[in-house]
């Protein structure tokens, strides 16, 4: 089973829309059926429902204090889960979607990588990380 | 001011990244407090010059939470414009997956943010503490992971009702895009029977309807001695350490209720409401109930970041230029403020219910007056209006299903138009303006807008704002109760930035 591309992010947002912004280039080019590809925005918990089914998971989304600015990174979903805050609130992000699923659904958490980029993002390195997310998805397999 | 005066930022970076509460405190009470929001979003500007419905596919993006609120309010500006109204399998559908997103919000606001409070700390020598730590600890708490586990499964009628989740846009000018299958509408329906069976257990301990007989707070006080299930319940819990805690006594604010109204009942439908709506529109002041009227809202910046018009005008003349100078004195956030015939006014399930005529929030407001409790209770028990109603129309459309979805030709002439829909956290509205196709002017007024907002032109400070005056403030290091009367309100300023930080 080929893995699922999460795009994350808020596209109204220039600090926030490479996820939305990846999203929109892997939309426009040629991908496996078997991939499924998500415009994940600003869902938070709601993304849930895309975390029970096994598939591994390829979220996508900028990131702040993992790599030299303008670089892509990819980071392990564990490591994402740790950074999660003490609190919940309406922002909570990925790392408290990450850091709550093990308790919150019935199947194994699936295996989870953030392909994340530090600061604003140039055409390039957003194609890159397209390409990336493909790789990785089908190399999930 | 006193020596003894000190000025406290209260912490909410660690609830809601865009606000920021700053509160005056003397001899341990609140004496004055000021509401900003940080962050300029400028959706409105956004919006100009887009293809009329761009609103459907834009707004739903700006909140991860109320996605379908937006929608509706969009769809709503645009029926107004064409002059058309949505048959009623159309009505239904947009009302339930609206209903869904309500249904979770209300259990998740008050179990994971209002409720997770009580395992603060500063409430370590209370004797229900160890139980609240045990139930709402963040993360780890049974309450808090059973909330998460349950309410995901409703998100699943907004997903099969919109065909997509997130960014459904399936409301369109005049009803809906598509109809959903038999077989998907029969899930709709066993998804929320069984989140009102959970609901009852878990959330109330007993039957919607043995819930809405409690018509005074002495039918509640009865309610709360009936039973140890009804007792240990959601809202057991929240009644009876919230009265230990004093929040019965603090966040009253003015007592000034707005609602646009919600929900419009299709014409044939056995859903029952004292108006065409299964929310009431409506306007109280000080115990006076007035009928709602749009041309009497007007958005004030004379406190907010903005190039200062004349006065404060209406939505459908509002300007929304960003205009921060060190120079401009006064001003001190991004939110405008929003009044209503010159007066501030909440809004949200408190304001719903009391707008709706509720014995038991009347009695409420009739004796002790609102609070940060009778607020949360009004929203953790709003699922009780809506769920029977949810469950009628899902019927209702499998009973007719085949029946035309759409008025109109879907098309969207020039003209003006407003959406006006309650949130979960109460009045949203949209104010659009087509001209040659495009849109010209679109404003959006949003809860948060309405309860958070500041000071206007003669100085009267904003929803919260008013309520936190007086609130005790045991430890300035750690101010809790102030955080009670902001949460009861359910603010939201987070259509923002959600970047992976590393914290370790």
């Amino acid at each position: 089973m080929a893995a699922r591309i999460l795009c994350i992010g808020n596209r109204f947002v220039g600090e926030d829309d490479f996820g939305p912004r990846v999203y929109d280039t892997l939309a426009g080019m040629e991908c496996p059926a078997d991939v499924d590809i998500v415009d994940g925005g600003l869902a938070g918990l709601n993304l849930l429902r895309y975390l029970e089914d096994g598939r591994p998971v390829i979220f996508v989304d900028a990131v702040s204090g993992f790599a030299p600015v303008g670089e892509i990174t990819v980071i392990d979903g564990d490591i994402v889960a740790r950074q999660a805050p003490g609190k919940f609130g309406h922002e909570a992000g990925l790392p408290f979607l990450l850091h709550v699923l093990p308790a919150v659904i019935d199947n194994p958490p699936p295996r989870v990588r953030l392909i994340g980029c530090e600061g604003g993002a140039s055409d390039d390195a957003v194609l890159d990380a397209a390409r990336l997310s493909l790789q990785l998805a089908l190399e999930a397999q | 001011m006193s020596p003894t005066r000190k000025i406290v930022d209260i912490p909410f970076n660690r609830v809601e990244g865009d606000l920021e509460v700053r509160v005056e405190h003397d001899d341990g009470a609140i004496t004055d407090a000021w509401s900003a929001g940080t962050l300029y979003r400028g959706f409105e500007n956004l919006m100009i010059g887009r293809g009329a419905l761009d609103g459907l596919v834009m707004t739903p993006r700006i909140c991860g939470i109320c996605s379908t609120t937006h929608l509706m309010a969009a769809a709503r500006a645009l029926d107004a414009i064409a002059g058309v109204t949505p048959p009623d399998n159309a009505i239904r559908l947009r009302n339930i997956a609206l209903m869904a997103e309500h249904v979770q919000s209300d259990v998740r606001q008050s179990v994971l943010m209002f409720m997770a409070d009580f395992a603060n700390p500063a409430h370590q020598r209370h004797s229900l503490f160890e139980q609240a730590q045990q139930r709402y600890t963040t993360m780890g708490g049974s309450s808090f992971i059973d909330v998460i586990r349950e309410t995901k499964k409703i998100l699943e009628v907004v997903a099969m009702i919109g065909g997509q989740w997130p960014h459904s846009s399936y409301m369109v000018p005049g009803g809906i895009a598509f109809e959903p299958s038999q077989a998907h509408l029969l899930q709709c329906l066993q998804i929320v029977r069984s989140y009102r069976q959970w609901y009852e257990r878990r959330i109330l301990g007993c039957s919607i309807e043995r819930w809405l007989a409690v018509d005074s707070r002495a039918a509640l006080d009865v309610w709360l001695d009936e039973n140890s299930t009804q007792r240990e319940s959601e809202v057991g819990f929240l009644l009876r350490f919230g009265r230990e805690l004093g929040l019965d006594a603090i966040g009253r604010g003015n007592e000034a209720f707005l609602s646009y109204g919600s929900l419009d009942l299709p014409a044939d439908t056995d859903a029952v409401a004292s108006t065409r709506q299964l929310v009431a529109a409506g306007v109280v002041r000080r115990t006076t109930a007035e009928t709602f009227d749009a041309a009497k809202i007007a958005e004030d910046v004379s406190h907010a970041w903005y190039k200062k018009a004349l006065g404060a005008l209406h939505p459908f003349n509002g300007e929304t230029q960003p205009y921060a100078t060190g120079r401009e004195g006064g001003a001190y956030s991004w939110i405008k403020a929003p009044r209503y015939d010159g007066s501030v006014v909440e809004t949200g399930p408190l304001a719903e219910a009391v707008i709706d005529r509720r014995p038991l929030f009347l009695d409420f407001l009739a004796g002790p007056g609102a609070s940060a409790l009778t607020r949360q209770l009004a929203r953790l028990t709003r699922p009780t209006t809506l769920l029977a109603a949810m469950e009628t129309w899902l019927v209702e459309c499998i009973a007719t299903h085949g029946a035309t979805i759409i008025a109109g030709d879907g098309q969207v002439p020039d003209g003006q138009g407003f959406g006006l829909t309650e949130a979960a956290r109460g009045a949203l509205g949209h104010w659009v303006s087509i001209e040659n196709g495009k849109i010209a002017r679109y404003q959006i007024i949003t809860p948060t807008a309405w309860n958070g907002s500041p000071r206007d032109e003669g100085g009267v400070r904003g929803a919260w704002e008013e309520a936190l005056v007086g609130t005790p403030i045991a430890d300035p290091d750690n101010p809790v109760e102030a955080g009670y009367v902001i949460r009861s309100f359910d603010p939201c300023l987070v259509c923002a930035v959600h970047t992976v930080k590393r914290n370790h």
